[in-house]
């Protein structure tokens, strides 16, 4: 199977865009570049300072100084944080797991379950349980997550005292892990779900005018045997786009869950690199952060190409 | 069937409508609404009462007071945004639906890669190493958040391009500009409105995000400034739920109000559009 030559341009763009910005950002920034490149948390002399400014390179010319960027990019080299004492690829790289195990089955059971309540949502739209499902994903598709997270923390873990309210302990047992992850991947799945519910019942609505669907009908089909056997399919499409791009909201989405729960992950860590003002780090994560979004959206493209026959029979 | 479809939008339009206008009432009116000054201080930590009806925080502040006067702040980011983003939107889809072949390769490229940067991430970035300002803040939303708004521009103008009434016009001899803004324009209004309503909600969300983060504008106290102070300041830990429930539900409440004013404009049954529902929220 080719793959179009103008979407792959794109996509090379945007991560030649991405990088070039990540370089120019803390150069043209207010400030001492070295400041920039190395976080509010380095304190040196005078002296020691131009011997850095040597080192990083930041008296050569700009071009080659840009070479030189891109060249420790391959070697994975994103700098070294002072405020943490480590590389800043191996500190992402620790903490890229604990999101992943957060994210993961979250994007997974939210686009399950948003799929099916929305498709059963578009399809008997007047049904009680179904105008009611419309307003409970409404209200989360509406609210910012670490609203919801304080909300949920409040009740579930201050007020009933279910769940712990601080920390995510590495060296803990499978159930305290467990304990320490439900109430975030629950709120994780909640917005996933509300999105793929939005998107599929929107999908459905529209779909289920189409003339196949009537003709089933006129066949003597059952009702839910046309859904699920027939629109179901043609209407997730959208989904499947919705995944990619739900896979940077929820790295964000993540961010904010993370921080009011205390979880051990990337959001924690641009948390702290923000009240501590780590440049590093910041860069390192939008660099990672967009280079996961953007092979997300080249599978997506992938996939939805190998789905749809008629995304290939127009190029 | 097309009164069956307004009756029970119906709803949707009144309440939004009504809970729209009450928090630009509030929002014109704070000082008026609001008892106290937001300098003046009292003692602190104090609980739910008459006098400060949603108690005081920990350097004594009157919480009701903020409240009041952070819906200026919060609005103003959302509707500013709104503004810009959707202006650049509407010109830049207008221009690649109309003109076509390169310019419309090029917009849209252009709009497809925009559209892989994750936003949050970079605004955070950015935030970092300037100075936090709400003018920032609105110039960066603004410069990211215009590109779902030029893709149903452009699909529509698309559309209407092919028209009988645009065709006579351009026999006639008129101007591409002239066709534009006078012959496109005034059609695609009913699908700019609601993008502008959406992309509104989505930066008040955005807004409340990075000012929770901290990286709000530190001398004016939006909705998020207050919810960041609640849970930075020991207002969560110790069960002050007044001091974070208000803005953050008066958030919610706000959004719910942009959306449902949007389901007006939808042309059949209540529900999004793929475009609606997918753009624009917390990237």
């Amino acid at each position: 199977m080719v793959f179009p030559a103008k979407k792959i341009l794109r996509y090379i763009f945007a991560l030649f865009f991405i990088i070039t910005l990540n370089f120019f950002l803390p150069r043209a920034m207010p400030g001492d570049p070295v400041i920039n490149l190395l976080g509010e948390d380095f304190i040196a002399g005078k002296e020691a300072v131009e011997k850095i400014r040597e080192e990083l390179g930041l008296n050569r010319p700009i071009l080659v100084q840009y070479a030189n960027y891109w060249k420790n990019l391959f070697q994975f080299d994103l700098g070294y944080s002072y405020h943490f004492r480590a590389r800043v690829s191996s500190l992402i790289i620790s903490r890229l797991k604990w999101t992943f195990i957060l994210v993961a089955p979250s994007l997974i059971l939210g686009t399950i379950i948003g799929a099916l309540a929305g498709s059963l949502a578009g399809w008997k739209r007047k049904s009680k349980g179904n105008t009611f499902s419309f307003f409970f994903f409404l209200f989360i598709y509406c609210s910012p997550p670490f609203f919801i997270s304080l909300l949920f923390l409040y009740f579930f873990g201050f007020r009933l005292g279910l769940f712990p309210l601080k920390g995510f302990y590495t060296t803990g047992n499978w159930i305290d892990i467990l304990k320490h992850l439900f109430l975030p991947v629950l709120i994780m799945t909640l917005f996933s779900a509300s999105r793929n519910y939005m998107v599929m019942r929107g999908s459905v609505l529209q779909e289920k005018e189409k003339l196949y669907v009537w003709y089933a009908r006129a066949k003597g089909h059952l009702e839910d045997s046309i859904l699920f056997q027939h629109v179901f399919k043609n209407a997730s499409l959208p989904v499947i786009t919705l995944f990619a791009l739900d896979f940077g909201f929820l790295f964000a989405g993540a961010l904010f869950i993370e921080i009011v729960f205390s979880l051990n992950g990337m959001g924690t860590l641009i948390y702290q690199s923000i009240l501590s003002r780590d440049y590093p780090v910041l860069q390192g994560t939008f660099l990672i952060i967009s280079f996961m979004v953007i092979i997300a959206n080249y599978l997506t493209d992938w996939i939805y190409n190998w789905i749809d026959p008629r995304v290939r029979a127009n190029r | 069937m097309k009164d069956l479809i307004f009756q029970r939008k119906k709803y949707f339009i009144r309440i939004g409508g009504f809970l729209f206008i009450l928090f630009l009432l509030v929002a014109i009116f704070a000082n008026f609404i609001a008892p106290f000054q937001l300098k003046d201080r009292f003692d602190p930590f104090l609980p739910l009462g008459l006098k400060h009806l949603l108690g005081t925080n920990d350097i004594g502040n009157d919480l009701f007071t903020e409240f009041i006067y952070g819906s200026r702040i919060t609005l103003l980011v959302g509707l500013l945004t709104g503004v810009f983003s959707v202006s650049i939107g509407v010109l830049i889809g207008l221009f690649a639906g109309y003109h076509g072949g390169f310019i419309d390769e090029l917009l849209m490229g252009i709009t497809d890669v925009i559209l892989m940067i994750p936003r949050i991430p970079l605004i955070i970035v950015l935030s970092a190493f300037l100075r936090p300002s709400v003018g920032l803040m609105i110039l960066v939303m603004s410069i990211l958040w215009w590109t779902s708004t030029a893709r149903v521009i452009r699909s529509r103008t698309m559309q209407i391009r092919s028209m009988g009434f645009v065709e006579s016009a351009r026999c006639l001899g008129f101007s591409g500009w002239h066709i534009l803004f006078y012959e496109i324009l005034p059609n695609i209004v009913m699908i700019i409105i609601p993008e502008f309503l959406i992309t509104v909600a989505s930066a008040m969300i955005s807004e409340a995000s990075l000012s929770f983060l901290g990286l709000g504008d530190p001398s004016l106290k939006s909705w998020g400034m207050m919810i960041h102070h609640a849970f930075q300041r020991g207002g969560f830990l110790n069960g002050m739920w007044w001091w974070y429930i208000p803005p953050g539900m008066s958030i919610t409440l706000f959004v719910l109000s942009m959306v449902f004013l949007s389901f007006a404009f939808e042309e059949t049954e209540i529900g999004m559009g793929e475009e609606v529902a997918i753009a624009p929220f917390n990237r």
